[in-house]
């Protein structure tokens, strides 16, 4: 049995699900957005970022990292309100290619804003768990204290997510806006109220996942610490269908653990060509997502 | 009690209303006809808020309600059952239900009661409360849009087209209905029909639209006798 | 009408004093009088255009006329200027072949390209790999792989795009501009890995340039002013190729496209053709590019051909405006000086020029312009410039 949890397989899986739970996390806040809005925010990561920046930049020496979580969620759920107040508003309506535009664009002002305030020289963050793997037997199992501490700080999320669509008025509201709009309003929903909700959501999701990933020692913060994990839960997003949640959360997971195999017995080089030909194949056979149930297409 | 009066409504350069003025009284059915691209439902949909008049008012008991947002006039007491019934296919019955109420306060139970004396009323509602509305038949969805619209407890209710697409008998199931709830709670409804004869069968007051002008608003057995008005406007030859 | 001969002879009169300024302020009778023919000539393709006739009556020789004026201004600029402005310039007239042809896909099919500074890549590195195998291969040729070789690639990332709409395209194609760089790395030998690949030899100027200007001229201005003049008429080619597409059968095929793909489908467009065909396009326009600045930066590094690239283009191309030559062009200039630009903003704000503003004032303000372009004038500064112009002549 020790033998077995200490094997390399078992590590590969054991360090997949904990980049993989990263890349459901990005993927999940990529779906909220998309399914209220249509809008794919290639600034997430950005968002994401700056908001982790906030909390561990202008705090870490004065507090703990707790904390500097708490102020990092909430610069991710105001600067996502924020937002969807200023730049999305104007783009509701417009062709769809116009708001991946202007999502790009505010991409790189907040890269290029955050570069010039914190430099990008990497920072990296307290870490409230140790970063060392667990013994057994004298021999490494592949998970740390602080990667169960991701994984289950994930789990939270999504749970919590679930919960708050699932089971409460506003979840209610923030389905229906996104459904339909229009009979949305007819029932007394506030439909931009929603809009913007569904932004600040994603947006605090968005935060912890930045945070997790900056704790990490070998990247740590900086301004494009989002941009590989981006494309990786954009491309989990893509697979799993952009209209659904748990779509997103499977194949996050299931993409950082095959990634982990392929760096470990391939080439680390090679994970993005294989996620890239991943995405490409499955949106040749899928092209709306494996878990999205039926093609669906506003003319 | 609506008063709709002077109304006026454009889509760029079309002009949809033309200076129309009726009133609908609480307690009664008023009934609104005429051909397709008459502009019945610009009508509805400006009364609910959803579209701007360019001139002219809707008065709900006499106060004015016209630039109030849709949000809030159903708040108000306006409930608006929309043209193709607009359930929420991926809610079920229930959720359905619960964004119908979104807008009263009630307690759980008192929520849950509403609801039960709903599925009293329409049975086969409550018989499918867990499933998705997506599994309803057309008849089944057109009671699930008005229960929704009941749930609100509305003092006016406005119908677009609920016969649309429903075979004979399922119509008249439904126009029973409606005109029993009229009877019953004094509601004031206003129907905007395609079909004029099962409308006018049930309806007190009758107003007709031709491109957008009142060409004829009167007691619904006149316009019903009128053979001018059956011709022209409403496409009843015998 | 009055009005556009008006203002054609405004222009012409100011081309005029210009090639005369010019042709003074070079070295040799001989190139005197070749930019004064050169001269002649964009006046008298001027003095074509302002009347509407021969614009509506023979439009590719409308359009031969203007893509002879641009590249004769360009080139009458080159042999005036510095060598680092004559750089400046050869880098931004490739940067306008890339913008041709993001331009293309977007304006005309309404798809998104975050690859196309990975598709430059693909043309940079072509050049540099093949020199380094193969010395002595005339230069056309080289140009000739590299657009190949971006057609190629363009086709292979243009299959699933004809099954893709906006964002998952856009989607997909940052995935491939992410993956190019890992690409690179897999490829190490034959790429060089992180450092990149030199050119064996420089591209020098031919020698009946040299022989126009005096012996005491130094080579290297001399250099500047081939590789400038080479990108200026490289992109004049291109320009003149993508006018003529855009006004073909085809063009208005992906228009139509563009604004209701059901419609087109139904008079018989074959949409997966169109998309593809579109995305080859714009890869093999930016493979050119690409290929132009290995040449002309005598190098190429991995680095370059990031995901920054590719939103600096789409940035360029949103900018200047969508689906315009203009656009285009008014992109491909905005490059060519933005960093002079940046430079005099630093200077005049007294900003640290090492400092960590002065070097992301690029990204803000490229980001800034951006957004604020496509929410407040969607059409970029050709549709703001065309729309302004109505204007004045109702």
């Amino acid at each position: 049995m020790d033998a077995f949890l200490t094997s390399r397989p078992v590590a590969d899986i054991l360090g997949g699900l904990t980049n993989g739970v990263i890349y459901s996390l990005v993927a999940l806040s990529l779906v909220l957005i998309w399914r209220s809005t249509r809008i794919l925010n290639f600034a997430q990561g950005a968002m994401a970022m700056l908001a982790a920046y906030v909390g561990f930049a202008i705090l870490a020496p004065t507090t703990n990292y707790w904390i500097s979580m708490g102020v990092a969620v909430v610069a991710g759920i105001v600067l996502g309100g924020l937002t969807e107040r200023t730049i999305v508003r104007a783009l509701y309506g417009k062709p769809e290619i116009n708001p991946v535009v202007a999502m790009v664009g505010f991409l790189l002002v907040l890269e290029s804003v955050a570069a010039a305030i914190w430099s990008t020289v990497s920072r990296s963050l307290p870490t409230p768990f140790s970063i060392v793997d667990w013994q057994l037997r004298g021999r490494p199992v592949a998970m740390s204290p602080f990667a169960l501490y991701e994984v289950v700080t994930a789990v939270v999320v999504m749970v919590v997510i679930a919960v708050v669509f699932q089971f409460t008025r506003v979840g209610l509201q923030l389905r229906a806006a996104a459904l339909n709009p229009e009979v949305s309003r007819l029932l007394g929903v506030r439909v931009h109220r929603m809009l913007t909700v569904g932004w600040m959501l994603a947006s605090g999701v968005g935060a912890i996942t930045a945070v997790l990933v900056a704790s990490n020692y070998f990247t740590g913060l900086t301004p494009t610490t989002m941009d590989g994990v981006f494309a990786f839960g954009f491309i989990a997003a893509a697979i799993g269908g952009l209209d659904s949640p748990v779509g997103a959360l499977v194949s996050g997971v299931a993409l950082g653990i095959a990634f982990q195999f392929v760096g470990d017995y391939l080439n680390s080089n090679a994970i993005i060509l294989v996620a890239l030909g991943l995405l490409i194949v499955s949106l040749m056979v899928r092209p709306n997502g494996v878990f999205t149930r039926r093609a669906q297409r506003r003319v | 009690m609506i008063g709709v009066s002077g109304l006026s409504v454009s889509y760029g350069a079309v002009q949809a209303l033309r200076d129309v003025s009726f009133s609908a009284a609480p307690g009664k059915i008023t009934t609104v006809l005429g051909a397709n691209g008459a502009g019945k439902t610009t009508l509805l949909r400006t009364i609910s808020g959803l579209v701007r008049p360019r001139a002219g008012e809707v008065t709900l008991e006499g106060d004015r309600i016209t630039g109030t947002h849709a949000e809030d006039i159903v708040r108000r007491g306006v409930g608006h059952v929309p043209e193709g019934r607009g359930v929420i296919a991926e809610f079920t019955v229930e959720e359905n239900l619960r964004l119908g109420s979104l807008i009263v306060r009630r307690s759980r139970a008192e929520r849950q009661a509403a609801f039960e004396r709903l599925y009293g009323q329409f049975p086969v509602l409550g018989e499918r409360r867990r499933q998705s509305a997506g599994t309803l038949s057309g008849g089944e969805r057109q009671m699930l849009a008005m229960a929704r619209a009941l749930v609100a407890e509305p003092r006016v209710l406005l119908l677009d087209e609920p016969s649309l697409g429903l075979a004979p008998l399922v119509t008249a199931e439904l126009m029973s209905t409606i005109s029993q709830l009229c009877a019953t709670t004094g509601l004031t409804v206003i129907l905007v029909e395609q079909n004029a004869k099962s409308a006018l069968r049930i309806a007190d007051q009758a107003v007709v639209l031709y491109i957008g002008r009142v060409v004829a608003d009167d007691r619904a057995e006149v316009v019903a006798a009128d053979e001018r008005l059956r011709q022209y406007y409403l496409g009843l030859v015998e | 009408m009055r009005q556009r001969v008006l203002v054609s002879s405004v222009v012409g009169v100011a081309l005029v004093i210009a090639a005369l300024d010019a042709t003074f302020g070079v070295p040799t009778t001989r190139l005197r009088v070749a930019l004064a023919l050169l001269g002649a000539l964009g006046v008298a393709a001027l003095g074509g255009l302002s009347v509407a006739r021969t614009r509506r009556d023979h439009p590719l020789v409308t359009r031969v006329l203007v893509t002879v004026v641009v590249v004769v201004i360009a080139l009458v600029a080159t042999a005036r200027l510095s060598s680092n402005v004559d750089t400046d310039v050869a880098i931004g007239a490739a940067m306008t072949i890339v913008l041709l042809g993001l331009s293309f896909l977007t304006g005309s099919s309404g798809q998104i390209s975050l690859g196309n500074g990975a598709f430059m890549g693909v043309g940079a590195f072509t050049v540099a790999i093949w020199a380094n195998h193969h010395a002595t291969s005339p230069l056309i040729l080289v140009l000739v792989l590299a657009v190949a070789a971006g057609a190629a690639v363009g086709f292979l990332l243009g299959l699933p795009a004809t099954r893709l709409r906006g964002p998952y395209l856009a989607g997909m194609t940052l995935a491939f501009a992410v993956a190019f760089g890992a690409v690179l790395n897999v490829f190490g030998s034959w790429t060089g890995g992180d450092s990149g690949l030199q050119l064996p030899n420089a591209e020098n100027a031919p020698r009946w340039l040299v022989h126009l200007y005096p012996a005491s001229t130094a080579s290297l201005s001399v250099n500047s002013v081939w590789l400038a003049a080479l990108s200026v008429v490289s992109a004049g080619v291109a320009l003149l190729l993508m006018a003529n597409l855009f006004a073909s059968r085809f063009g208005r095929a992906m228009r139509l496209v563009r604004d209701n793909d059901v419609a087109a489908e139904l008079v018989g467009i074959s949409l997966p053709r169109a998309r593809v065909v579109a995305f080859v396009v714009s890869a093999a326009y930016a493979a050119l590019g690409g290929a132009l600045w290995t040449v002309v930066n005598n190098a190429v590094t991995p680095s370059t051909y990031g995901l920054a690239l590719s939103i600096t283009i789409l940035s360029l191309v949103v900018i200047g405006g969508i689906g315009t030559i203009p656009g285009a062009i008014i992109g491909g200039l905005i490059y060519a000086f933005a960093n002079s630009l940046i430079g005099w903003i630093t200077t005049h704000t007294g900003l640290n020029p090492q400092g960590n503003v002065a070097s992301q004032l690029n990204g803000i303000i490229f980001g800034v312009l951006l957004v604020a372009t496509i929410v407040f004038a969607p059409m970029g500064i050709s549709g703001a410039l065309r729309r302004l112009w109505a204007h004045r002549s109702r």
